[in-house]
């Protein structure tokens, strides 16, 4: 289990991370998300050790993350950076080597990664000769070659078009079910949504929320009640609703945000009162919804 | 797990394999094979032209004369009188000779009248080839009594033990001289491959990477041992090349068939004993002494850098010290005693220059030598202390170039 434990780390007069503390399960997928200057790579190189924290701790099964045990995890950092002129193949071999891999395991992970990743026929070219989304591949290959205990991935998806972000997407996946426990940040909030099991959502160096989807819808307080069909004597029952609020662009429904703890029956009971209905459904809210709303933005 | 090894092979392949090296060090050969052949090349192209002298006088005097001057000057032709007044056709007539001399006896000895293209051609020996003609004619004395009198023979018993003879003192600082030649440009070249290596990984982000996976000290001692070793390669191939040149270069240079021959001679005899295990074995110590410190000052240097275009206003500090040490060290090569030498070849950056050259030129002291090796190990580990501490926390610094004080700061931590 990775524990990070109030952690805080300031640079000169700007405290980056302050007071971040979450736990993630062996196994689990856990997306870490908040905006730009957040706090998220500076928290992601802490995971790593890259970074020390000011204070606070961060332990993988207990025991302080050292240079022997970072060498069990992987990092896709951000910013994308590879050795212009050495081939691809060899690349991916000599970070193999730095995490502790040997001959001939090496060679055989190596081309497995370009197999699945799709890169196979350019492993012995420059990697400067490749296509960004492809280099990305490389270095994706490069942060996973040892099967890290703990893979950390910083945007994995910028850049990648659709089809690319789809074999990198069947590449965490089949990750996650060797049992490497993930960290992924991303903007692109649906394909964390469908990948991590847990999340936490930081904003100028704080925590604003964590949990798995299910605790944070739990800890939302409202809920979205679509009807149909959009007539004003069902729009007035609605409007009557103690703490409900019409949302806009409904798109031909009612859309009302709701209490989470109203009684759904008896409003549904109402509604038939007034008329005709024809849909009548509850939505929970995104992750997206939770993510504003974290951050301090409206939904 | 000591990934030291690994960083070495792989910073030690790119390296050798790069084209910048192969360059430099290639070129740097051809630099060398160039000064040893150029001159004598060019001698000889140019001999007859600009070597080429008509003399013209009496045939008692020509004669002597043309004996005196053949080692040194072509004697073209020889005349009794001037036919036509000198010019270029008259000369152009001669085969081409550069001059034409007119001897004659003066009240004083010989008069010598010169008529010449080149008028450095007359600088040098010329004159002093003709000085036993000069005093038989200036004292009526045969040739057999004047020539024993004007060489004097001078037995110099040296006070420092280290050289029995001049050759071989003048040897060793043509050793001194080459192998501090050799330690700069091979210091200044590798150092600034390190520099521009650790910028190039900075400035491509490949750092972080890198970083995530090893400790930044290991990554950084295998690039400068990826470096020396490099370095080591390439002073090899620059002091093998030059050695096996060096008999072809004092041909070039020497001014007089005399000395040539005598100084290939010597160069024969000396060379192997002045080129020992001692002076090998400084120019390898302070090789990697000088080289670990500057090294690690580069590579710390160019960790603060966020595009490597900024790498040459921050390199100008780093190259005065090795600019000052070479500096010194010539003035070493005729001063190796001189206090403000001595003080310099215990300083740190400066002495692996100057004392590799006091050692090799003079006889030092091995209180001296012992400090200075002290010295430079103390500073080396400090620096290299020093410069992993900023190489750690300016690799992953990006944005605007920390303010000195943030360096400082970074120290201190």
């Amino acid at each position: 289990m990775l524990e990070v434990t109030n952690v805080r780390r300031a640079f000169g007069s700007v405290q980056a991370v302050d007071g971040v503390s979450f736990s993630i399960n062996r196994g689990a997928t856990f997306g870490l998300l908040g905006p730009n200057g957040a706090g998220k790579t500076t928290t992601m190189r802490m995971l790593l050790g890259i970074f020390q924290p000011d204070s606070g701790s961060v332990t993988w099964d207990g025991k302080a993350v050292d240079n022997v045990t970072r060498r069990r995890f992987g990092y896709l950092p951000e910013e994308r950076g590879l050795y212009g002129k050495m081939k691809v193949r060899d690349q991916i071999i000599y970070f193999g080597r730095l995490h502790g891999m040997t001959d001939p395991e090496v060679g055989q992970r190596a081309d497995a990664w370009l197999q699945s990743l799709e890169i196979n026929e350019y492993a012995q070219r420059p990697t400067s000769e490749l296509s960004k989304g492809n280099q990305q591949k490389v270095q994706v290959a490069c942060a996973a070659v040892h099967d890290p205990e703990l893979l950390i991935l910083d945007e994995p998806f910028s850049g990648l078009d659709p089809i690319n972000a789809d074999i990198l997407l069947a590449n965490l996946r089949a990750l996650q079910a060797r049992g490497t426990t993930l960290v992924l940040s991303s903007h692109q909030l649906w394909q964390i949504e469908s990948l991590c099991t847990e999340f936490c959502i930081i904003a100028k160096g704080r925590n604003r929320a964590n949990g798995t989807l299910t605790e944070l819808r739990r800890d939302w307080p409202t809920r979205v009640v679509r009807v149909e069909p959009k007539s004003a004597a069902l729009q007035a029952v609605l409007a009557a609703t103690a703490g409900a609020h019409e949302r806009a662009n409904a798109n031909g429904s009612l859309l009302f945000d709701v209490p989470a703890d109203l009684e759904l029956p008896d409003l549904l009971r109402r509604l038939v009162g007034a008329g005709d209905v024809t849909a009548f459904e509850r939505m929970e809210p995104s992750l997206q919804d939770i993510y504003l709303r974290a951050i301090g933005e409206t939904v | 797990m000591n990934v030291i090894p690994i960083v070495f092979q792989a910073e030690f392949m790119r390296r050798i394999k790069s084209r910048s090296y192969i360059i430099a060090t290639v070129a740097v050969m051809l630099g060398i094979s160039v000064l040893a052949f150029l001159p004598g090349l060019l001698a000889n192209q140019f001999s007859s032209s600009t070597r080429g002298i008509v003399l013209v006088g009496p045939t008692n005097i020509t004669s002597r004369a043309k004996a005196l001057l053949a080692k040194d000057y072509d004697i073209v032709a020889t005349y009794p009188t001037l036919t036509e007044a000198p010019s270029n056709a008259y000369l152009d007539k001669n085969k081409k000779a550069t001059a034409v001399a007119v001897l004659e006896r003066g009240t004083r000895g010989l008069k010598v009248t010169a008529y010449a293209r080149d008028v450095t051609l007359f600088r040098g020996s010329f004159g002093r080839d003709l000085v036993p003609l000069n005093v038989a004619l200036a004292t009526n004395l045969p040739s057999a009594q004047i020539d024993p009198l004007l060489t004097v023979n001078v037995d110099v018993k040296s006070l420092d033990s280290k050289f029995h003879d001049e050759t071989a003192a003048n040897i060793a600082k043509g050793i001194a001289y080459g192998f501090v030649l050799v330690l700069y440009m091979s210091i200044l070249i590798n150092a600034q491959n390190v520099m521009t290596s650790v910028a190039e990984e900075k400035t491509n982000r490949i750092a972080e990477l890198l970083v995530a996976a090893i400790p930044p000290s290991q990554l950084l001692f295998g690039k400068i041992l990826a470096a020396g070793a490099t370095g080591f390669i390439q002073i090899g191939l620059w002091v093998g090349t030059g050695i096996a040149l060096a008999p072809v270069a004092f041909k070039s240079f020497a001014d007089d068939s005399t000395t040539k021959a005598a100084g290939a001679s010597a160069l024969a005899t000396n060379l192997p004993d002045q080129l020992g295990p001692a002076v090998i074995g400084a120019f390898l110590l302070f090789f990697v002494l000088g080289f670990i410190q500057y090294a690690t000052m580069f590579a710390a240097a160019a960790s603060l850098v966020n595009r490597t275009e900024d790498l040459g206003s921050l390199a100008a500090p780093l190259y005065t010290p090795v600019i000052a040490g070479f500096f010194v060290a010539q003035i070493a090569l005729q001063f190796p005693n001189a206090n403000g030498v001595v003080v310099t070849s215990m300083l740190p950056l400066l002495s692996p220059f100057v004392m590799f050259t006091r050692m090799t030129v003079a006889t030092v002291p091995i209180w001296q030598i012992a400090l200075s090796i002290a010295v430079n190990l103390v500073s080396s580990y400090l620096i290299v202390v020093a410069a992993g501490k900023i190489y750690r926390i300016g690799l992953l610094m990006y944005g605007k170039a920390p303010k000195f004080s943030q360096v400082l700061a970074t120290l201190r931590a």
